[in-house]
């Protein structure tokens, strides 16, 4: 109820974001101090502790939001729960992306010698980033609730088809952008023992800070919708009142 | 039945609960994301233009004819880095053909010998003539105090990485 303190933490999300501090603070250490720095790049490689686990959270955002989209549009109840879960979670991957192009330019001046450049890579992951905008922009054009999860649900199942675009891109197309290290079938992984585990440290802290963030996104977002649901009951039962006493 | 939200007046109760929803936003919002889209798919096809290129593929590919701009893709030779007059001028080879170039500037990055890059420019004379240095790094990362090479090998060990 509005007015009222209405927290969208419990038990189990107070836990995991106390375990998500904890690995965060893992991943800093040796992030920035046991793992060494790499032949060429030096101390840059430390960029790639941050810029591929946010875009690996990103495609996860998008994928959760076009998996629990289908299951709204492909279910008997429909609940308005599987809408709000899919908005929270395309939220945090427009926040990821946005980290990952930042990083990922800043990465690029000190490896590369430029911040951007036109390349498949770069030019798909910034569409993807407009994609997501706008995604989030239908989503507050109005209308009912069922209205805005429909139309919601089928952007983000189009929307989700860049995913692999995005990914691949750097194999169809010739690309300034080096090939996947890890995620590349194939090839054996080419990263020195720390850190490929401190990337996957990276991997694991930044997914469960996604799923801290989602579950709370989501909360956050029904009530927001019982705010607004509660506006209109009030006007309905005022217009009721306004009638009667006519 | 009347059921538009009110703001003012005795529909007090209900302002407080229903905020005015500025519904021109999202759409102002959709519009940009619909131009920005287009704006970012039309400025990495008119970069396409510039055809990729392998150095051995200058003058036996389409599109990598000498005289016409491109961006060639090879491996700075070791040995031939050179820095004079405020220009840098090297060798670049892919499946053992070689191009010499020549950028007027420091190329920045972590540009050095043994490293892929691509160079944006013109081959004319023999001389790749180019106005723009981007390093390629590979995607393999090699711990920089890996005890399995001696501080005296690594630099070769690096040119041997890049070259694969």
């Amino acid at each position: 109820m509005p007015g009222t303190s209405t927290p969208t933490g419990t038990r189990a999300t107070r836990m995991l974001g106390v375990v998500t501090l904890a690995f965060t603070v893992w991943l800093v250490v040796f992030g920035l101090v046991v793992s060494a720095e790499d032949v060429v790049q030096g101390s840059t490689v430390r960029m790639m502790y941050v810029h591929v686990p946010s875009i690996w959270v990103a495609y996860v955002a998008f994928a959760l939001t076009a998996v629990v989209s289908a299951v709204y549009l492909s279910g008997k109840n429909r609940s308005l729960a599987w809408d709000r879960v899919a908005g929270a979670s395309a939220e945090i991957g427009v926040l990821f992306v946005a980290i990952s192009l930042i990083t990922g330019s800043l990465w690029g001046r000190l490896t590369w010698g430029t911040y951007w450049v036109w390349d498949a890579r770069l030019t798909s992951t910034a569409f993807l980033f407009i994609t997501y905008i706008g995604y989030l922009a239908v989503r507050g054009l109005g209308g009912s609730f069922r209205q805005r999860a429909r139309r919601s649900a089928v952007l983000a199942l189009l929307a989700v088809l860049e995913i692999p675009l995005v990914h691949f891109s750097v194999v169809i197309w010739r690309s300034l952008h080096q090939e996947s290290t890890v995620a590349n079938s194939g090839t054996d992984v080419e990263l020195d023992g720390l850190m490929l585990f401190t990337l996957f440290l990276g991997i694991v802290t930044f997914t469960m800070l996604f799923a801290w963030m989602v579950l709370h996104r989501q909360r956050a977002l029904a009530l927001q919708d019982a705010v607004d649901s509660h506006g209109l009951d009030l006007a309905i039962k005022q217009r009721q009142q306004e009638a009667e006493v006519r | 039945m009347d059921l538009t939200p009110r703001t003012s007046g005795d529909a007090s109760a209900t302002a407080q609960t229903m905020k005015p929803r500025r519904r021109w936003l999202p759409m102002v919002i959709v519009a940009v994301a619909i131009v920005a889209g287009g704006v970012v798919v039309t400025r990495f096809l008119t970069s396409a233009i510039d055809y990729y290129c392998n150095v051995d593929e200058i003058g036996v590919r389409s599109g990598c004819d000498e005289g016409r701009r491109i961006r060639v893709q090879g491996v700075v030779v070791e040995g031939s880095l050179a820095k004079s007059d405020g220009a840098t001028t090297f060798k670049l080879s892919f499946h053992d053909k070689t191009v010499a170039v020549r950028y007027e500037g420091d190329p920045g990055g972590v540009f050095q010998e043994c490293i892929p890059v691509v160079a944006h420019g013109r081959l004319q004379g023999g001389l790749f003539a180019s106005d723009r240095i981007e390093v390629k790094h590979s995607n393999e990362y090699v711990e920089k105090n890996d005890t399995r090479i001696e501080e005296s090998d690594k630099e070769a060990a690096a040119c041997s990485v890049q070259e694969g």
